[in-house]
This record gives structure tokens, sequence and C-alpha cells, in this order.
């Protein structure tokens, strides 16, 4: 069977992490989301696999390559403009003379996610599910037993509490469905509106329900839980790395290859550390951490529940604590990052909850020294802040903060 | 990284393994190896240190149909002939690619058993094994050796008792299968195979091959069948290999947040304000007798080896001189055994600089090689060398080994500065950690390469070029006058700045844009002065400046390109990212070559 994962997006609601990558991108446990979802292909036997990409298709293309070193063949399409996930389904049916399974490339699955839907799979649609308390915000399906009676989009109300995850087996003949899908009132062509119709036409579309792993980082600040999540459940290799004298790790700790942990400094796992960084002396990495490759941790810098990605540098005595650093940051002395509870944060004109969380800085910045961000509040990318800023509003794309 | 590739058929093995190793080069190429069963059913081995042409070079015409072959890219230590792939035990050949992490212990078992070992290898252990386990079922010897083995693997196997078969096995490492006609084929990649058959089979971890020419069978390591379905290859290969970027010039600019992070990795000890260059042998008391560099390079090389001269001088207080490999020979060179001769050469294969460290050598002075290319000939014929890391480069015209030499310029003199106490170790430290801080801010101007594409579309039109700096930023100067005819074939010339009104301002008219590199510093108010100058004779001013400067410069040029801000001396690194873009999209808005300009060739080995 064939695999098609879409990648093409833009991931809006991940700015400013999105601004300079795309969202499959976006690193868990220090891997891209997407080479999770690979890798549980790859355990379920699925092999060929076609990346639907399109918004910064390079870093994924030139990541992946032809999958070889994922075990994988991979095949790429670009999915021109963006309209919408039916329309980049249509990009592949080239490729398609068998049934097919759909992914989307920015959820977080394991292999059981997979094997659950192609073990059930029957009809002329298969869509998978999972049983969420809260369906705000997500898709969900009506069902009668196990034929679907009604898929909607985005629901308000409680209708079902049957979450569709998008991933979904189809055969060859969606593909006429889909030409004759009609663009949707957001200006999409909408997979989902092709599943409807299917269903109005009298069509076998099946559920499955799963209760392996679906993480759906919708918003940035989910990207820490489903880190944390993954963080338990990973064993990564651990490396040649330097530890001096001195310093100690306790846990489930993984470091990558010429990484040097300076005497003095306590890491507490679950936390992965990538490769050629230099952490320490004194500092203090507490679970659930990631921090990417060639990053430098200055001394007596205390790190918690964060993602922190490549190339960056934190400064000495600063706390970090349930946030998310972009790459390539370069942060000074005596950072702080202060955490809320129950936040408001209002992202494109509209308002949403964050349950706990800290801050959000994109790529590129400068922080100088001695700088706090206030809860929930972002720097996006390429900015410059200067000592002593207290960052009490977000602070927009390549601003300068006296 | 290592390649493997295997071949049995009817077809010549010995082409289709060196065509299909060439295809495996950007896994590595400093040293290359096959094993073939000729008419005779003789096993015959040919490796050497060098490029898949070198073994080319050593093997007779002979004819067989079963093969196996490796290619390699040593990342630390020497490639030797001895230790390049196959290695062998009796009638046993064995290429692998991956690391066998328990090679101590069963080495030292095996020679406890009598087992004679040649090389320094992990590899040969796998041979040994085989061989020890082997009766006469190969499939059973191999799933046997695995058994022992632990760590990650990608083999291929060939013994002359089995003239009709070669076994693979795959662990952490990856592998295919090619199925042609009659014929069959192994590979680290699909690249390899891909010019003989589309139809791939992929080996999953802890899977054995059992490869004829007529079928192949797959086992799991406890010998029971595995089901394995074919796939076929659809895709554009070259369109692969640039990850999705038109060029690999522009995918190479772009590899150098990562290619001056890779320099660097090791090396730099920012907490003691110190560098350490593993491979690099001389000690401090060495450096200290040293009164005199020479530094000799060509090409962008040269440009590389022109900072080096400001660094040295600059920073460790040390004469120094650099002249082009095929001047330097044939000009009298003046040198002593106090002089420490510096050759530059991506490839390491640069005839004439190679010829001028010979000539070097036999006045008994210390020389030192800063090359890309492990193992390559320069890493040889010098008494030191240090590898620039910046990983295989595609694209003729040089844009990450540049600036990963200018990193290991900066790295040696600070190291020299320290060892001379020249500097101490708070510069050091600053030095060091704003080094750090480079691949970020190389990462903002290629975040911003909109402008200097617009600025490249605003002045495609230009006859002649012309590229100003001072000081620290005129080898800069000269390299982005460099680029920019290698690629857009457009006429630009590098001065200094000050060297303007010594004769080339006659040539500054209206039409002709001017690429000043100003970023601040102390001799920043003396270009200022030379870009009122031009200005004055109504030229296009593009000024490369510090993000910081703006409104100052903003009053003469017509159009400015801001680096991030960091130390003065450091600033070429980011200036000659400008100047590599700048040269790309004026070509790409030329329709020229890119990749490949006309006449010109990758490594120069002729003089």
């Amino acid at each position: 069977m064939k695999a098609v994962i879409l990648g093409a997006g833009e991931g809006l609601r991940c700015r400013p992490l999105t601004l300079t990558r795309s969202k499959v991108m976006l690193p868990v446990a220090n891997k891209p989301i997407l080479e999770h979802i690979i890798s549980a292909l790859f355990k379920c036997s699925i092999y060929d696999i076609i990346l639907v990409v399109g918004y910064k298709k390079e870093q994924i293309m030139d990541y992946f390559r032809d999958g070889v070193d994922f075990g994988v063949n991979i095949t790429y399409v670009e999915q021109k403009g963006q309209l919408g996930t039916a329309h980049a389904i249509k990009q592949v049916s080239s490729y398609m003379d068998d049934e097919f399974i759909v992914l989307n490339g920015d959820n977080i699955i394991e292999a059981g996610t997979i094997s659950d839907i192609l073990a059930g799979r029957s009809g002329d649609a298969t869509i998978l599910t999972v049983v969420r308390e809260h369906t705000q915000g997500y898709g969900v399906v009506v069902h009668e037993k196990h034929r679907v009676m009604k898929i909607i989009e985005k629901t308000k109300e409680d209708l079902s509490h049957n979450v569709n995850t998008g991933i979904y087996i189809f055969n060859p003949g969606i593909f006429d469905y889909i030409e004759a899908t009609s663009i949707s009132e957001t200006g999409e062509y909408a997979i989902t509106d092709t599943i409807q119709q299917m269903i109005d036409d009298k069509k076998n579309i099946i559920m499955i329900n799963s209760q392996a792993m679906w993480l759906d980082a919708v918003h940035y600040w989910d990207l820490l839980k489903a880190n944390a999540y993954m963080l338990e459940r990973f064993e990564q290799p651990v490396n040649d790395c330097i530890i001096e004298d001195g310093a100690v790790i306790r846990g489930k700790v993984s470091i990558g290859l010429d990484t040097v942990i300076h005497p003095g400094s306590f890491i507490l796992g679950p936390v992965v550390i990538g490769k050629n960084c230099e952490i320490g002396p004194n500092a203090v990495v507490l679970p659930s951490t990631t921090i990417g490759n060639y990053s430098t941790i200055e001394p007596s810098a205390l790190i918690k529940n964060s993602i922190i990605m490549h190339d960056v540098r934190v400064g000495a005595f600063s706390y970090i604590s349930n946030s998310i650093l972009g790459a390539h940051n370069s942060i000074g002395s005596h950072f702080i990052t202060e955490t809320g509870e129950n936040l408001i944060i209002e992202m494109r004109g509209s308002l949403h909850k964050a349950a706990k969380f800290g801050t959000v800085i994109g790529d590129g910045n400068n922080i100088k020294h001695r700088v706090l961000t206030e809860p929930g509040k972002m720097i996006s990318t390429g900015c410059s802040i200067a000592s002593g800023v207290n960052v009490s509003r977000d602070i927009p794309r390549d601003s300068k903060v006296f | 990284m290592c390649g493997i590739v295997g071949y049995i058929g009817d077809g010549d093995a010995v082409n289709i393994l060196l065509e299909s190793l060439r295809k495996l080069e950007y896994r590595g190429y400093d040293s290359a190896g096959m094993a073939i069963i000729d008419k005779e059913g003789k096993a015959r081995i040919f490796k050497i240190e060098g490029e898949i042409s070198e073994l080319e070079s050593i093997i007779p015409g002979i004819s067989s149909h079963v093969g196996i072959g490796h290619t390699r890219w040593a990342t630390h230590g020497r490639p030797t002939t001895q230790n390049a792939h196959p290695h062998c035990s009796g009638n046993i050949s064995v290429v692998h690619n991956g690391i066998i992490e328990n090679y101590q212990d069963l080495k030292s078992e095996l020679i406890s058993e009598g087992f004679v070992f040649i090389s320094d290898t992990d590899t040969e252990v796998l041979a040994h094994l085989i061989n020890k386990y082997y009766i006469d079922d190969l499939g059973l010897a191999v799933g046997t050796a695995l058994g022992h083995v632990r760590g990650s693997y990608a083999i291929g196997v060939l013994s002359n008792e089995h003239p009709d078969e070669l076994i693979a096995a795959r662990k952490d490492s990856p592998l295919i299968i090619g199925l042609g006609k009659d014929e069959n084929f192994i590979a680290s990649d699909i690249p390899a195979i891909l010019k003989y058959t589309k139809r791939i089979i992929y080996i999953d971890n802890l899977e054995l091959i059992s490869v004829k020419q007529g079928s192949i069978r797959v086992f799991d390591m406890e010998g029971n069948p595995v089901e394995k379905k074919e796939h076929i290859i659809e895709w554009d290969l070259e369109a692969a290999e640039k990850a999705g970027y038109p060029h690999f010039m522009l995918k190479e600019i772009h590899e150098q947040t990562r290619s001056i992070h890779e320099t660097m990795t090791g090396r730099l000890h920012e907490l003691e304000g110190d560098i350490n260059f593993e491979e690099l042998g001389l000690d401090l008391n060495e450096i200290r007798q040293f009164r005199r560099i020479e530094i000799i390079a060509c090409g962008t090389s040269y440009n590389a080896g022109l900072l080096g001269k400001y660094l040295f001088k600059g920073l460790a207080g040390i004469h120094t001189d650099v002249d082009t490999g095929s001047e330097f020979r044939y000009s009298s060179p003046v040198l002593a055994p106090s002089t420490l001769v510096i050759a530059i050469t991506q490839s390491g294969e640069t005839a004439d600089t190679l010829a001028a460290v010979r000539e070097a050598e036999s006045y008994g002075c210390m020389t030192l090689a800063i090359t890309n290319v492990v193992g390559s000939t320069i890493s040889r014929d010098a008494s030191q060398t240090i590898y620039t890391r910046a990983g295989p480069e595609i694209g003729v015209a040089a844009t990450k080994s540049f600036t990963s030499q200018l990193v290991v310029l900066y790295l040696l003199a600070i190291h020299f500065a320290r060892a001379r106490s020249i500097m101490d170790v708070n510069r050091a430290r600053m030095l060091l950690s704003e080094l750090r801080k480079i691949p970020g801010h190389v990462n903002h101007i290629l975040e911003g390469a909109g402008t200097i594409h617009e600025c490249a579309l605003m002045f495609v039109k230009a006859k002649d070029y012309f590229f100003i700096g001072r000081n620290i930023n005129y080898p800069v100067a000269l390299e982005g006058a460099l680029k920019l005819k290698e690629i857009s074939y457009i006429h630009a010339e590098g001065y200094a700045a000050g060297e303007l009104k010594h004769g080339p301002l006659a040539l500054i008219s209206k039409d002709v844009p001017v690429v000043a590199i100003a970023p601040h510093g102390h001799t920043y108010d003396k270009i200022l002065s030379n870009i009122k100058e031009v200005k004055a004779r109504d030229a296009s001013v593009i000024a490369i400046v510090d993000c910081d400067d703006y409104c100052e410069i903003e009053k003469f040029a017509d159009f400015v390109i801001p680096i991030p801000m960091t130390d003065e001396v450091l600033t070429p690194l980011l200036s000659s990212v400008v100047v590599q873009l700048l040269a790309y999209y004026t070509a790409l808005e030329l329709d020229c070559s890119i990749d490949k300009p006309r006449n010109l060739a990758k490594s120069v080995t002729v003089e």
C-alpha cells in the first residue's frame, strides 16, 4: 500500500515557529513531527510514501532526501497554492492504482495508530477516529455502528465525541469525487466535503476508532505536551558525548555526538540533547526538555519543560520554563520566562486558551541581557531586543526593541 | 559515511561496479575498492586510497560477472589503502557500511584463535567471523557471524567458492536490492543502480539476502524466508539530490549554517578561550618558532588565503605573505626552515598548489594543508593537514568550502595568537563566542535573501561590476568579483577601496555598479569617502553594511544590504555570503549554467 502525507501547509496557528519552517518539521523529542509519522509507517511495512510538499519544501526534501536513510521510498509532489486537503490529494492521482492511506504530516502518531486503520478497513473509504472529551475546534464524525452518517468540520457543539484524525484509506475511485467537489465557503477544496458527497450518494464509509496515539499540535503551545509525551516513550541512542567530572545525569537522558556537559551540571530525564552542544558548567536541565544541535547553555542556566531548537545560545543565569525557542537565537544572561496558567492568547485576530505556557520565540533573534518575557507573550523572528526589556506584548517580525 | 555496491549477472561487473560507485561518491570518495571473481574462479581484490577514477586506473581489463565494491569518506582518522574495503579472510571478501561496536572484543577473541589482522578497521572482524563460521553455506555463515555482532551494518559478502551468489544484510544502515533482467544489484542508495534498473526491493533491519543471477531470497536472522515487495522508482534523480533547490550552488549556500558549525565542532573551547586541532601535530613551542608564514592557494582558496594574511598579521603578529600556486614556484621563493607554508585547496588535488607544497618541503619548511577532502593527495604530501569538514561540494563555484576555509583560518590565527601570547584570553573568548554565533547570523542573511535577489535584478543589465573593500573585507571584494565572473560571465573586478584612485576610477561611470563592503570598523570612515568618490562619478553603489548602521550610508548608496552585527574581524564570514547570493541571483536572472559554468572544472588537476 502507498501512503500520502500532506505536508504543504503553512501552519498559521504555529506562527512564529512556522515563519521559517514547515509545520511538519517542528521538532518533537528532537525529531521532526514528519519523521515520527514516517517511522510509524515503516513499522507497518508501508514503504512507498508520496509527500505532498509546498511551503518551505527545501528543508523537508533536504532532511528526508529519497527516504533511503529512513528505510522508505519517498516521492515528492508539489502542491502549488493552498487550496485544501482535497486539492492536495488530487495532486497524487497519477501515482495511485490501488487503495492508499492518507495522513496529515503534522499529527503525531505511532505504529499502532496506522495498524488500527489497516486492520479495520472496508467499504468505499475508511476514516480513523479517536475519542476526545472536548471536541471543540476538531472535525467530528457522526456514525451508526461503523457506518459514517455525517462528517462535520470544526464543530462548536458536542455532536459526537469521535474526532476525525484526518487519517483515511481511499481507493482510486475517490479522485472522481474530488473532481466533483466544489469549493467551500472558506475558499478551499476540503476532503471532508468530498466524503460527505460520497455519504450522500449512499457510499459505504467506515469509521474505525483507535485507542492508539494521535496528537494534533494545533497551536505551538500544544508542542510542549507532545514533546513531554514522546520523551517518555522514545528510546534514543546515547552517542559519544563528553561528560566532565562532577556533572550529574539522571533518568532517561539522550545526548548527541560531541556534546560536552561541563562540571556541576545536573540533567534530569526525560531529556534529549542534540549533537555538538555545550552545557554548563552548573547548568540545570529538568524534564521534559529537548535541546537541538549546536546549542550552548551557559553557566548556571535552568531549563525545564521546554523545547530549544538548534543553534541557540542561552545566556548565563537564565531561567526558561514551559517555553519554545526557535533556531539560531542568541540570548544574553539573566533571561527569564514567566509562566502563566489559563492564558488567553491572541492570534491573528481571535482568542485562544492555553492551559500553561511561558513564551515562544521564533528564529534568529538577538536578545541582550536581563530580558523578561511575560506569560504568553511571543517574540517573532529576526528581532533584536535591548538589555533590560520587559516583553509585555507580542513583538512582531524584524523589530528592534530598545 | 560509506557506500557499498554489488553486482551479479551477464554484464561487465567491473564497469558496472565502477559506474555505481561513482553515483555513490556523494557518500564519500577518499578510498575505494572492489572484489570480483574472474573467469578462472579466482577472487581478485583491488583497493586504493583515492577516488573512484584512481581505482579504475589500477584495474586491468578483467572479464567478470560478479563482484562487490565500496567507497568511503572518513571523517576522523586517515584513510589508507590497507584500511580500504573489501576486507578478506580466506576466500571471503566483505564490504561494509556502518560501525561494529564490539569489534575490540571480537578482535581479541579472533586473534587468540589464530586469525591475523592486517588493518585497523572494524570490518575486518566481520570477514574473519564469517570465515570462522563457514562450512559450506555462505548465507548461514554470514547469519551466524552477524549474531555475534553489535552495531550497525549494511554488508555485501563474496566468496570464490560461491561465484554464483552474493550475500547481503542490513541493520541500521541503508541497503537496497535492484532487480534486473538476468542480473541483480545491491547498493546503499538508489542512485547507484538507477541507470540499470528501476525495480527496487527495500531491505529491512535484520534481514539477510541471497542474491543470485536469476533469483533473490530474503531471510530473517533465524533463517525464515521473508516475503518482499518490489517497488518501481519513478523520481527524477537529479532533482532528488538537489532537495528541492533549483541548483546545487543555492543548496550549498544554504548549507553554510550547518557546515560552519561542523568546521568548529570539537575544536573550539569557548570557556577556556582555546583552540584544539586534534589533527595538528604542532606544539606551542613549534608555533612560537615561526618567523614568517607563506600561504599558497589558487582561485577562491587564494582569497581565503589573503584573509588569512590579515588574520595572522592582525591577530597573531606574524609576518605573512600570500601567493598563488602557479606564481609561487617560478618567483624564486625565499624560504627558511622558520617559515611555515600553509597550502589551501578544497579538493586537495589542485596541481599548482601541490607542486608548490613539494617545492616548500624541499626547502625544509613545515607545510600545513587546509583541505576539504580527507585522504586527498595534499594530505599525504604536506607535513600537517587540517580538514575543513564542509562536506562534499558539487557546484563548481565554491561557497560553503570557502567559508569553512575562513573558519579554519580564524581558529588557526587565534590558536597562534594565544600560543605566542599576543592575544589575551578575554579577547579570545569573546571572538570564539562571536564565532559560534556566526551560523545564526548566516541564517539571518539567508532569510533576507529576497533583498539580495531584488538587488541582482536591479543591476542585471550591467556589463561591468566593481567590488571594493578595505582591510579584512578586501579579500571578500576579490571573492565577490570572482563569483560573479565564474557563474554570471559578467566582467567584475575586486579592488582594495583605497586603490581605486590609482587607476580604476577611470573606468567608473554611470551604469557601473560598485559593491562596497563597508561594515563598521576602523576603516569605516575611509571606505565611506571611497563610496563618495565613486558616487561623484555617477556610479551606482550597493553597500553591504551592519544592520545597525543604515541611515548614514543610505544617503550615498543606491541599494543597501544589511548584515547582522558581529565583531569587526568576523564580518568577512557574513559579507561573503552576501556576495555569493548576489552572484547566484545575477546568474539566475541571466539564465546561466550555474552549477557547471563554461570552461571550468571543480578540481583543477592540471598546472
